[in-house]
């Protein structure tokens, strides 16, 4: 896999390495057994610090989702699919059909937007509640 | 080192091998005429303990017909001192004209082993080139020397082992004006100046006196023609052994015209005759021995020098 | 396990002014260490110093332990990559690195060749572009494997693209060394990202040094009314302050106590906090030393 960093985010980088790391898991691109990049691959290609590929390797060690074999390099030891990964498609496509009525009544994509997280923090609260 | 040495001063070092060349070539390309006439006039029959009649006439018109080829070759004199200046004088110069003594000064090996293991090699390199010059100047003016001799300048400053303590020193002098100037123009111009002063101060100065000097006395008061010996000084002496000036001579000689003698005769009758201060020709290993290691010790005092200079350096 | 670089009261003085003074600093194993500030901060004196160039007028420099002026086992654990990355002009990229072989015991050349990328050895030197020049000064160091490295304003020659290809070479390196890495520049941010650790120098002087990430989570701009300054609660110490109209703008270094509801608070980026610290008029007008306002115990 191939990190990429964004400036403007704000996060650490190491952050950012963990974070693209967790969503290869969880979006299936990465299985058990995979290997990381090494640190010289990462550093390499982004120019960043060595310590920082390093600690976000350690963090993700530390969650228990890679292991380091010295001299060989960091696998993968845990998947983060989730198992309802398999209605996805299903879903997406009746959100899709939804996205067409929407833009039908005349909804703009910050309409669109604005009302799918007022209604998901409205369903978040109720759950909560 | 020895391949960075060689790598850096490739240049120079290559220029010095052609010139060795092509003087080798220009000496033997000119021997041969001079060889020609040495036998033609048959003067190894003219050399002392032989007294043959009529050898001064044939000596001088020996050394005259050569006379400008031989002077043209005492210049060559140079080519040693400048090859060890090319090679010197840059070595520290140019590194910090180009700022690479940052470079040079910060991998593993330290300055001081820098710079001696650099010396070491130029200087057997330069040593060996002027070892070479002068067998072969010694070689071109074999003809000459057999009437001259070897210890007067013409002959010692280009033959013998002191051409190689000249190089050497020149180089150590221009490696010590590098550090000084860190340029190197102004490093080979004042290293030469340099050289020079302590070349003829020592040529002046110490020289003549590295064995005391002997003396004798010429029967004639004519100057003798030139005699296989290095002739320090000429007087005339009276009687007593007491140097007698101008003055004194112009005086006598007037007295004599003036009387209608010939002044020669009436000079002899005062018992005036001439003293001749001289090194023989037998020194000549001796004062080389003695030359070389004047200039060998002046060059590693350089050295040594430039090493402190160069550890302190550049700040 | 000695420290690959130490200085305590590091101090050097070029005639009758100080290039550095009262410089005491240790670099970790593996840290990458900006060193930053302005033109004649004392950067290259720094690091002059420590490579043994230059002779410290006082206090001491020791790299893995040892003397780099004294000790030639020193200079075996540095490289160096000076200013202007100086090289022989004569000599071809491959006639470059048997200089490296033939001048250190140490020597990997396979690591050279590999960060030269696709340079081919017969290139000669004057041919190359300053970024291959850069390139090769850095391969040259790194085949070292020395402890330290230092990296002398690496960027001042390089055009960006340049400048970002070098610093992926000098990480990976770096990455394979594990050597220390002390990146001197004026310009923060070439080396913002690879940074674990700042040190600020100022006329000499040591005006900052602490790890990136601890220097952007204590430091916070606040900005508020215009009102006399007592102490803020949450504030350890204000660096700078700037006023227009009716605002006033504060650079403060946090304690880690919420800060005071009045104030608005932003975060920092490492650019600016420098800059705050490097401004001149913050140099000449420290805040007088009230302990009430400096240490803030709610």
């Amino acid at each position: 896999m191939e990190f990429h960093l964004d400036q403007r985010s704000g996060l650490p980088v190491y952050l950012q390495i963990v974070q693209q790391v967790k969503e290869a898991l969880r979006l299936g691109l990465l299985d058990v057994g995979d290997q990381l990049p090494t640190v010289r691959e990462v550093v390499a290609e982004l120019a960043i610090n060595p310590n920082t590929v390093a600690k976000a390797y350690r963090e993700l060690e530390h969650e228990g989702l890679v292991a380091a074999t010295p001299g060989r390099g960091t696998f993968v030891t845990e998947t983060l699919v989730d198992p309802s990964v398999e209605h996805h498609e299903s879903l997406r496509r009746a959100l899709l059909g939804w996205l067409v009525e929407a833009r039908r009544m005349g909804l703009d994509e910050e309409s669109i937007l604005a009302l799918i997280s007022s209604t998901v923090r409205e369903e978040l609260d109720r759950r909560v509640a | 080192m020895a391949w960075v040495t060689w790598r850096q001063h490739r240049p120079q070092l290559l220029g010095l091998a052609g010139l060795l060349v092509a003087l080798a070539l220009a000496a033997l390309g000119t021997d041969l005429p001079i060889r020609a006439a040495y036998h033609r006039h048959a003067l190894a029959s003219c050399l002392p303990p032989a007294t043959r009649s009529g050898c001064e006439l044939i000596v001088s018109h020996f050394r005259s017909e050569f006379a400008p080829l031989r002077s043209a070759v005492r210049y060559l004199i140079v080519l040693p001192v400048l090859a060890g200046l090319f090679v010197g004088a840059p070595l520290l110069a140019r590194e910090y004209e180009h700022g690479t003594f940052r470079l040079a000064w910060t991998q593993g090996v330290s300055r001081r082993r820098w710079l001696l293991a650099k010396t070491l090699l130029l200087g057997l390199l330069v040593v060996a080139a002027g070892l070479a010059f002068a067998g072969l100047a010694a070689w071109w003016r074999a003809p000459f020397d057999s009437v001259d001799g070897r210890i007067v300048p013409a002959a010692f400053d280009l033959e013998g082992v002191v051409v190689a303590g000249y190089a050497f020193f020149a180089l150590c002098v221009g490696i010590l004006a590098g550090v000084v100037f860190r340029r190197t123009i102004p490093a080979m111009t004042a290293a030469a100046a340099a050289f020079l002063a302590v070349r003829l101060g020592v040529e002046k100065g110490l020289r003549p006196h590295y064995l005391a000097p002997l003396h004798r006395t010429a029967g004639g008061l004519a100057p003798q023609s030139p005699t296989r010996e290095w002739v320090l000084g000429d007087h005339l002496v009276d009687a007593l052994g007491r140097q007698i000036g101008a003055a004194r001579e112009d005086l006598a000689v007037a007295h004599a015209q003036h009387a209608g003698i010939d002044p020669q005769e009436y000079l002899v009758s005062l018992g005036w005759r001439r003293l001749i201060t001289y090194q023989p020709d037998g020194r000549f290993w001796t004062f080389q021995a003695i030359e070389l290691g004047i200039f060998v010790v002046l060059g590693l005092l350089a050295v040594a020098v430039a090493v402190a200079l160069v550890r302190r350096s550049p700040a | 396990m000695t420290a690959p670089l130490e200085t305590t009261a590091l101090g050097k003085r070029h005639r009758s002014r100080w290039a550095l003074r009262d410089c005491t600093l240790t670099a970790g194993e593996a840290e990458i260490v900006g060193v930053a500030g302005p033109n004649g901060a004392g950067k290259s004196t720094l690091l002059g110093l420590a490579v043994g160039l230059l002779a410290p007028t006082e206090g001491a420099v020791r790299v893995a332990g040892r003397d780099p002026r004294r000790d030639a086992g020193a200079l075996q654990e540095v490289g160096y990559v000076a200013q202007d990355a100086p090289l022989y002009r004569p000599f071809s990229v491959g006639e470059m690195l048997e200089f490296g072989r033939a001048t250190n015991r140490r020597w990997d050349g396979e690591l050279a060749l590999e960060l030269l990328g696709g340079l081919a050895p017969r290139t000669p030197v004057v041919d190359l572009t300053p970024g291959e020049r850069s390139q090769l000064a850095l391969a040259l160091a790194l085949a070292k494997r020395p402890s330290l490295l230092l990296l002398d304003e690496p960027f001042a020659r390089l055009d960006p693209l340049a400048g970002r290809h070098f610093l992926q070479v000098l990480m990976d390196g770096a990455a394979e060394t594990g050597s220390t890495v002390l990146l001197a520049t004026r310009v923060v941010a070439d080396i913002e990202r690879v940074c674990d650790r700042i040190v600020l120098l100022g006329e000499g002087r040591v005006r900052l040094d602490g790890p990136v990430e601890q220097l952007l989570a204590t430091h916070r701009l606040l900005t508020g009314a215009r009102r006399p300054l007592g102490r803020i609660r949450g504030v350890d110490e204000i660096v700078r302050e700037r006023s227009s109209g009716r605002q006033l703008t504060l650079l403060v270094r946090t304690n880690g106590l919420p800060i005071d509801a009045s104030w608005s608070v932003d975060e920092i980026g490492l650019e600016d906090l420098l800059l705050a610290y490097m401004a001149p008029e913050q140099l000449q007008a420290p805040p007088p030393p009230e302990p009430s306002r400096l240490r803030w115990h709610g």
